[in-house]
């Protein structure tokens, strides 16, 4: 065992001290840090321009303006919502709409909030609650900004409105602000309900889905009324919705045969699985085609048995591989509880459900296992070539047979994770750890992780047998590249 | 086989084959405590194979070998240096932690090996290079390091697989030095070579090996024995009809009627012999030289030359 331990410490260190290793195992915390600030460059924060050319009385335009400000009214609640949260600052009233967190807000709470005044007088009252040193609460931009309708425009006749609308969409002169989206609600829109929208490139769905509610609601209220209904009747059969109820398993639990954790961090476990493998089954590849290259295997095996070497490896790039699972889960935690921003509100939610010992063992468990499963494949191929380029050659089609089902893995278990599909590569050991981390996540009959799991060590064990003796009978034998039969007999081969 | 407990490695009938090929043909011999032991022969005459079945790097297909007493294994690796012919260190450690790495692989403890690897490399000349990578060093530098890993452990056993191959000569030197150095310090040397001049300077006994058979066995003067000895000789009577005369060449004619000659002599007779007869038959001589035979001659009549050359 010491000079396992040896091996694997040396392993371990001559990794860690390659550049690469640095620049991989800082890529995510970096990413953490400059999120916020990509974030806003990245993102548009200029409100669209509308322009509402209503020909038909006025109340369809301003529904749709109404509508407009309410959207904004309710993205300004959920901000104050998150700030409230954040900052523990329920305490100021906790009956206030922004107390209440995780919920949506219905369209009379929104107008009830808006009417109020909107976040100035909430955030008076928090003022006088917060703590000393509390960040001041960043309203979100409005969406969109109502532009008012040109008298040219407003006097034009239908024929000429699509000539006289194009210098609005593409004026000349450098300072000129384009509109974004033009709406002509013409005077016969409520008998033949054609309304025409005018952008200045593909429209945002959101906007053509508020703009289509909005004035089928006002279509329908015209109908009735025309129809003989009572106006109020009318706009109360328009605006009427069902109250959709929700029930959902709480946070972590939920059935209780089934492993289940409601969060990403069993997909984020499963991609970290697999991009901590490849990078550090590469590296450990490099290092074995190096001692090969470089002659210096007979040396070593001449102080270590073979499997002595092979397990040393195995440890020093697992160890690699947690240390980088370790760094990076530690820059999530740190970015969760010690920022605050986008980032920290996206992963606190996603850690906060693991309470379970069961879920955390088995998340380990498998991490482990399915990097000893793919670590030894890297392992047989360093220990079977020459030079790079030839593992390249042996490696590209074992990375393609073990990422491509990876790849249509995650896409079944982000629809639902119930295709047979999702459940065949549970079963099948190099899939199972990457299939059974990212299925926690959508839930997973516990006889289902057991029987994998106990497949799994199985697989690892018969490969341990298989790949050392392929290891042992590989290591002094070169200038050959053996082919199918020859490695399949260097994996019978008992005796060196 | 002698079974006296001074016996430092032993190999008793082992044979190695790999599929049809023999490499190592029931191979026997002892190697005595605190001797220089060479192992001679061509490429491909079962040298490296069998340094790496002591080793235990590879197992024999029959026979047993005995290695300070145990069975081939790493268990007493900390009483063993090894030092191959293809030799290699890893790029990016540093001289000083790559004696403590394979000190360490040997049984010895961090600061032993820190110690001992430091000693070393102030005696190779390479103390202001401890810390430099292996990667930083000239290849000759780096030779030195590779010899330190070997011996790092003050081994009780030593084995160099042709370990003069590739080394300059400034290192050739240094490498006997240290040779001398374990032997007299009671370790028991085993290397092999196919350069015979370091073999003659060296050991105290010898092993020729050719196509994995035992060709000789014992010590330097033993196998000059197995080849005629032949005299230089100048007289001015033919020497040819003298008992124990295989052959005579004769040679340049001087004056005088002295003529130089060369004279083979039959198996077995000694030049005094053969002088005391010169003697007895009254003849004059001018010169009277003996000339043995190289280990590189023995090697050539044991092997032929074909496999010499292999």
């Amino acid at each position: 065992m010491r000079k396992i331990l040896l091996v694997a410490a040396r392993e371990y260190r001559q990794i860690t001290r390659m550049r690469s290793f640095w620049l991989t195992l800082l890529i995510l915390p970096f990413a953490f840090a400059i999120a916020p600030l990509a974030q806003r460059f990245m993102g548009d924060d200029e409100p669209r321009r509308v322009l509402i050319i209503d020909q038909s009385g006025g109340d369809a335009g301003r529904a749709l303006q109404g509508q407009l400000e309410l959207e904004h009214g309710r993205e300004v609640l959920n901000s104050l919502s998150r700030y409230v949260q954040r900052h523990k600052l329920e305490g100021a009233d906790p009956k206030a709409l922004w107390s209440q967190h995780d919920r949506w807000y219905a369209d009379g709470e929104v107008r009830r909030f808006n009417a109020q005044g909107g976040s100035a007088p909430a955030l008076a009252r928090l003022k006088a609650h917060a703590p000393e040193g509390t960040p001041d609460f960043d309203p979100p931009p409005p969406d969109y900004q109502q532009v008012p309708v040109p008298p040219a425009i407003a006097r034009a006749p239908a024929s000429e409105l699509d000539a006289r609308v194009q210098p609005l969409l593409k004026p000349e002169g450098k300072d000129a602000e384009p509109v974004d989206y033009i709406v002509q609600i013409p005077a016969d829109f409520s008998r033949n309900g054609a309304v025409r929208l005018w952008t200045t490139g593909e429209p945002g769905i959101r906007f053509a889905a508020t703009v289509q509610d909005v004035l089928t609601r006002s279509l329908r209220k015209t109908w009735l009324v025309a129809n003989g209904t009572a106006p109020d009747v009318a706009e109360a059969a328009s605006s009427v919705a069902p109250s959709l109820m929700i029930s959902k398993p709480p946070p972590g639990g939920g059935a209780k045969e089934a492993m289940l954790v409601r969060s990403i961090l069993p997909l984020a476990a499963s991609y970290l699985l697999m991009m901590a493998l490849m990078l550090s089954g590469s590296w450990m590849l490099q290092g074995t085609v190096e001692e090969r290259s470089n002659k210096l295997l007979e040396t070593v095996i001449a102080t270590v048995t073979p499997e002595e070497l092979m397990y040393g490896k195995l440890l020093g790039t697992v160890a690699v591989g947690l240390t980088m699972i370790a760094v990076w889960i530690g820059c999530g935690v740190v970015a969760a509880y010690a920022t605050q921003g986008a980032i920290a509100d996206m992963i606190r939610p996603a850690l906060a459900p693991l309470t379970s010992p069961g879920t955390i063992a088995a998340m380990i468990y498998f991490f482990i296992a399915g990097y000893l499963a793919i670590s030894i494949f890297f392992l047989a191929v360093g220990a079977i070539s020459d030079s790079m380029n030839e593992a390249q050659g042996y490696l590209m089609p074992i990375i393609l047979a073990i990422l491509l089902p990876i790849t249509l893995l995650i896409q079944g278990v982000l629809e639902g994770g119930k295709g047979i599909g999702v459940t065949i590569l549970t079963w099948v050991p190099i899939w199972t750890p990457f299939a059974i981390l990212a299925r926690l996540g959508t839930g997973i009959p516990a006889w289902e992780v057991l029987g994998a799991g106990l497949l799994l060590a199985a697989f690892v064990a018969l490969e341990l047998i298989m790949l050392g003796r392929l290891f042992r009978a590989s290591l002094l034998a070169q200038g050959q590249k053996p082919g199918l039969s020859e490695l399949i007999s260097r994996m019978r081969r008992q005796d060196p | 086989m002698n079974s006296t407990g001074d016996i430092a490695l032993s190999l008793d009938q082992v044979t190695k084959r790999f599929g049809a090929v023999t490499a190592v043909d029931r191979l026997s011999f002892d190697v005595r405590q605190g001797e220089v032991y060479g192992f001679l022969g061509g490429n491909g005459a079962g040298k490296t194979t069998s340094l790496r079945m002591v080793l235990d790097i590879i197992r024999p297909t029959e026979g047993r070998i005995a290695v300070l007493g145990l069975p081939p294994g790493r268990d007493n690796a900390a009483a063993i240096g090894f030092l191959p012919e293809e030799r290699g260190l890893y790029r990016n450690m540093t001289a000083i932690d790559t004696i403590v790495y394979f000190g360490r692989l040997k049984g010895m403890s961090a600061a032993d090996a820190r110690r001992e690897g430091l000693t070393l490399l102030d005696r190779f000349g390479l103390s202001a290079n401890s810390k430099s990578t292996i990667a930083q060093l000239s290849k000759g530098m780096a030779q030195k390091v590779q010899l330190a890993t070997a011996i790092v452990n003050r081994p009780r056993l030593l084995m160099l697989d042709e370990p003069f191959s590739g080394l300059d000569p400034v290192n050739q030197g240094l490498l006997e030095d240290e040779i001398k150095r374990a032997a007299a310090g009671g370790a028991t040397v085993v290397f092999s070579t196919h350069v015979m001049q370091h073999a003659e300077r060296l050991c105290d006994r010898l092993l020729l090996l050719a196509r994995g058979h035992k060709k000789f066995e014992g010590t330097l003067d033993q196998a000059r024995d197995l080849l005629p000895a032949r005299l230089s000789v100048v007289s001015r009577q033919s020497l040819a009809a003298l008992p124990g005369v295989e052959r005579v060449e004769e040679g340049a004619e001087l004056g005088g009627g002295w003529r130089e000659c060369v004279l083979h002599l039959q198996p077995g007779v000694e030049p005094g012999d053969m002088l005391e007869r010169c003697f007895a038959a009254g003849i004059a001589l001018r010169r009277f030289e003996e000339h043995r035979p190289s280990l590189h001659d023995v090697f050539l009549h044991m092997v032929g030359p074909a496999e010499a050359r292999a």
